[in-house]
């Protein structure tokens, strides 16, 4: 139970708490804390490249290592990276928004974490093990197929794993925001982040299920001998390509729609005002969503898919830019004549508004085709997708942090060091990419290890180099600032920020375990404002104090993941040379043990599943006792 | 998270939900029956050698229904409370069938259109 663990207080009790732990607020500790370390992993890579490309005919990285470097960081950071520290905020922040107690599936979302957990260790392991994985984070088949030895395998397998941790967080939101919601949170007063949440959660369950059938049919032709992807045996490497972007561009919106929601939350309170044209906000969430599945081919107009096929992905993705751009000037009226309070991640805000712009129109641009075939593969793609990705999910997630901080931990992070990180961060986010469009245009190609002197690329390649520097300046000064608040450990109250404006901010902090010692009445949009400015400033209970249910810990996801990390070694050895095995890993040596690495390790997973359907687990009560003692604490602790 | 509790019925409460599961039942029955029936004609029309354009239109015509009843009646789409699973294997559908005509086309068929 979690409290009688965490009341022994030593170090091990703690980490076992966490290990074992079905508490929404302590996975999304656990997803910040692992997240915060594959987007520093993921950054040192990207200093690597960028000072491989620094100046011309540099030898810093060989073209092989640097292939593996920049896969390595693309897939680190959309999928270890951006979307765990997404399931931080969602899971910190969601189950208080609407009231509930915890998730739906409890269980599954400690699944969830410790699949996307080992999932990246593995796939980070390639580092250590014959060399990372270097067919680009999009891993067509016609490259990854052909790559020699195990490093498109740890990224098959890497993502499989953690890939099905994300569909299970997927589900367990979905499931909470239709069915936890408390009395009077209607569909049509839940915040943005819990809107957009919901949507990302749909988008997940639609879009991992191709990556996985692509992901497995790369692991079948790689390990186990098949040809979905062997032209020569009749395969064709186009299906991944499919595969991939009907998953890829909805993964996109995965990432946008939540940045989306987070700022929105920021937008109205540190404006002071109601968020403009909500409902407007929310339809145009929903039908990006919708759209979003309907555009993936425009990531491949250069394929040869025929004029007419062209023409229709060109023109669904040009009508995704009309709900955005209702977003854009929803947000834009939000501030408009509100008592703005410039905060860090009011700051974060406002600069993502003509950031984010700035990489829809490279969008809308590349979304006509016959001018795509200039553009692709070229240094201009990377200026779009890094102006959407970092302009908009990275500074959403640099202000979720500084925003969602106190929720969080109780503590305040730095206001002054805050602003120090945002100035350089954003001065070298555009130093760094916007230049890089006018690379693409004049031809430099990406995914090139170096390039000659004399083509007029230097001067604005040291430029962006440059530029990286500051970012990762940035970045140091935001760790220094967590290290200093954490060290000091000045606990704040509730509603720290003092605007808040949703119910999450009606918690006493640190917010109890069990979230809501009597679920709240929600009378309206905004929640928590409406009883400050209507009523006393308290949320109306819409239930009598009385015991309630909550779930137990469980070690049992944990073993869970680990056997299908176990299990996945033993998947990539299976080929090694194997007569039948594809040229790639038919010279390497032998290793007869990987069968039965992986039979002990789906073992561990099949048995544990086992032991979780035998094993009835009733939870346990929190009693109305306990409740009233912690309701005392806090109103002394409040005079 | 809500506890289950034994409230006692009355005698009406009873017998109604009694009835309505009767009703239920015959419902269940009467779908399982026409659906036996359904499979039974497919492999009938085969066995009598029918021609084959003909009987692949009928035969998908067959499973289409079939999915229809198994959907409403014996995966409970017609109750209430079931609008989201509703909506999302429509919208599942949709994509899916939108997936399998492209690839058909520009993948499988292999020219460009
Ligand atoms: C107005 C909205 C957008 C439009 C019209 C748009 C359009 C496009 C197009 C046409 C491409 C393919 C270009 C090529 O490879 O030749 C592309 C690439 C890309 N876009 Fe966007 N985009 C939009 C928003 C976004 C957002 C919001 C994100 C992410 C948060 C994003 C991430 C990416 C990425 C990662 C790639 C490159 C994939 C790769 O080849 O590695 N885009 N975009
Ligand atoms: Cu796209």
């Amino acid at each position: 139970m979690s409290q009688a663990t965490a009341k022994k207080n030593g170090v091990w009790a703690t980490i076992w708490e966490y290990m074992t732990t079905v508490d929404h607020k302590k996975i999304a500790i656990l997803y910040l804390i692992a997240g915060g370390f594959f987007f520093v992993l993921g950054g040192i890579e990207a200093m690597l490249i960028r000072i491989q490309l620094a100046v011309p005919n540099n030898d810093f990285l060989s073209a092989g290592l640097f292939n593996e470097v920049i896969t390595m960081h693309g897939t680190t950071m959309i999928f270890l990276a951006a979307m765990p520290l997404l399931f931080a905020f969602m899971n910190a922040t969601v189950p208080l928004q609407i009231g509930a107690r915890d998730v739906a599936f409890p269980f599954l979302n400690s699944l969830g974490v410790w699949l996307f957990i080992f999932g990246g260790i593995f796939l980070n392991l390639s580092w250590f093990l014959g060399g990372a994985p270097d067919a680009g984070w999009t891993s067509y088949a016609s490259l990854s197929i052909a790559s020699p030895g195990h490093g498109v395998d740890f990224y098959a397998l890497g993502l499989q794993v953690s890939g099905a941790g994300t569909l299970i967080s997927g589900i367990n939101f979905v499931t909470t925001i239709i069915t936890m919601r408390a009395p009077g949170m209607t569909y049509m007063r839940m915040p943005l982040m819990t809107w957009t949440t919901l949507v990302a959660g749909v988008l997940i369950v639609f879009a991992f299920p191709p990556l996985t059938v692509g992901l497995f049919l790369l692991i079948f032709d790689r390990m186990f001998g098949s040809n979905f992807f062997i032209v020569e045996a009749g395969g064709n490497t186009i299906i991944w390509e499919h595969l991939f972007w009907i998953f890829g561009h909805p993964e996109v919106y995965i990432l946008i729609l939540p940045a989306f929601g987070i700022f929105s939350e920021i937008f109205s309170t540190f404006a002071r005002k109601r968020l403009f044209g909500y409902s407007a906000m929310v339809f145009a969430t929903v039908l990006i969503g919708f759209f979003g599945f309907m555009v993936w081919a425009h990531h491949m107009f250069t394929v040869g898919l025929g004029p007419t096929a062209n023409a229709i992905f060109a023109l669904a993705t040009m009508a995704i830019a009309v709900p955005t751009g209702i977003k854009i000037f929803n947000w834009i009226f939000t501030i408009w004549g509100g008592s703005i309070e410039f905060t860090t991640p009011m700051l974060y805000a406002l600069a993502f508004i003509p950031s984010f712009v700035m990489g829809g129109v490279t969008g809308i641009m590349q979304a006509v085709a016959p001018a795509d075939y200039q553009y692709h593969d070229s240094y201009f793609i990377v200026a779009h997708f890094h102006y959407v990705i970092v302009g908009g999910v990275v500074f959403a997630l640099l202000a979720g942090l500084h925003y969602y901080w106190p929720l969080m931990f109780a503590t305040m992070l730095s206001e002054k060091l805050g602003k120090i990180t945002f100035w350089l961060f954003f001065i070298g986010f555009h130093m760094t990419f916007l230049i890089q469009h006018f690379l693409g245009l004049w031809g430099m190609p990406r995914r090139v290890f170096t390039y000659l002197d004399g083509q007029g690329y230097n001067a604005a390649n040291m430029i962006s180099s440059l530029g990286a520097g500051l970012m990762a300046l940035g970045v140091i000064v935001l760790v220094i600032n967590i290290i200093i608040t954490v060290a000091k450990n000045q606990k704040v109250g509730r509603d720290p920020w003092g605007d808040g404006r949703t119910l999450e901010w009606s918690l006493p902090l640190p917010v109890p375990y069990y979230n809501f010692a009597q679920i709240p009445l929600v009378r309206g949009l905004d929640a928590f404002w409406i009883e400050k400015k209507e009523g006393n400033g308290e949320m109306l209970p819409a239930e009598s104090l009385d015991d309630f249910h909550m779930p137990n810990n469980s070690i049992i996801p944990f073993v869970m993941s680990l056997g299908l990390f176990v299990a996945s070694f033993g998947a990539l050895y299976f080929a090694s040379g194997k007569e039948w095995a594809i040229d790639a890993v038919a010279d390497l040596p032998v290793r007869p043990w990987a069968f039965w690495v992986l039979v002990i390790g789906l073992a561990i997973t099949f048995i544990s599943m086992i032991t979780r359907s035998f094993k009835d687990d009733l939870g346990y009560y929190v009693t109305k006792e306990e409740v009233l003692r912690d309701l005392e604490e806090q109103e002394r602790g409040a005079k | 998270m809500a506890e289950l509790e034994a409230k006692s019925m009355t005698d009406t409460q009873l017998r109604n939900l009694r009835r309505q599961r009767t009703k239920e039942m015959r419902l269940q029955l009467t779908g399982f029956s026409f659906m036996i029936f359904l499979t039974f004609m497919a492999f009938g029309m085969v066995a009598l050698d029918f021609n084959a354009t003909f009987i692949m239109g009928i035969v998908m015509l067959f499973a289409f229904i079939q999915v229809v009843l198994q959907f409403y009646y014996f995966m409970h789409m017609k109750d209430k409370g079931h609008e989201f699973a509703k909506l999302f294997m429509v919208v599942g559908m949709f994509f899916a069938i939108a997936f399998c005509v492209t690839f058909i086309y520009i993948v499988w068929i292999g020219q460009p259109i």
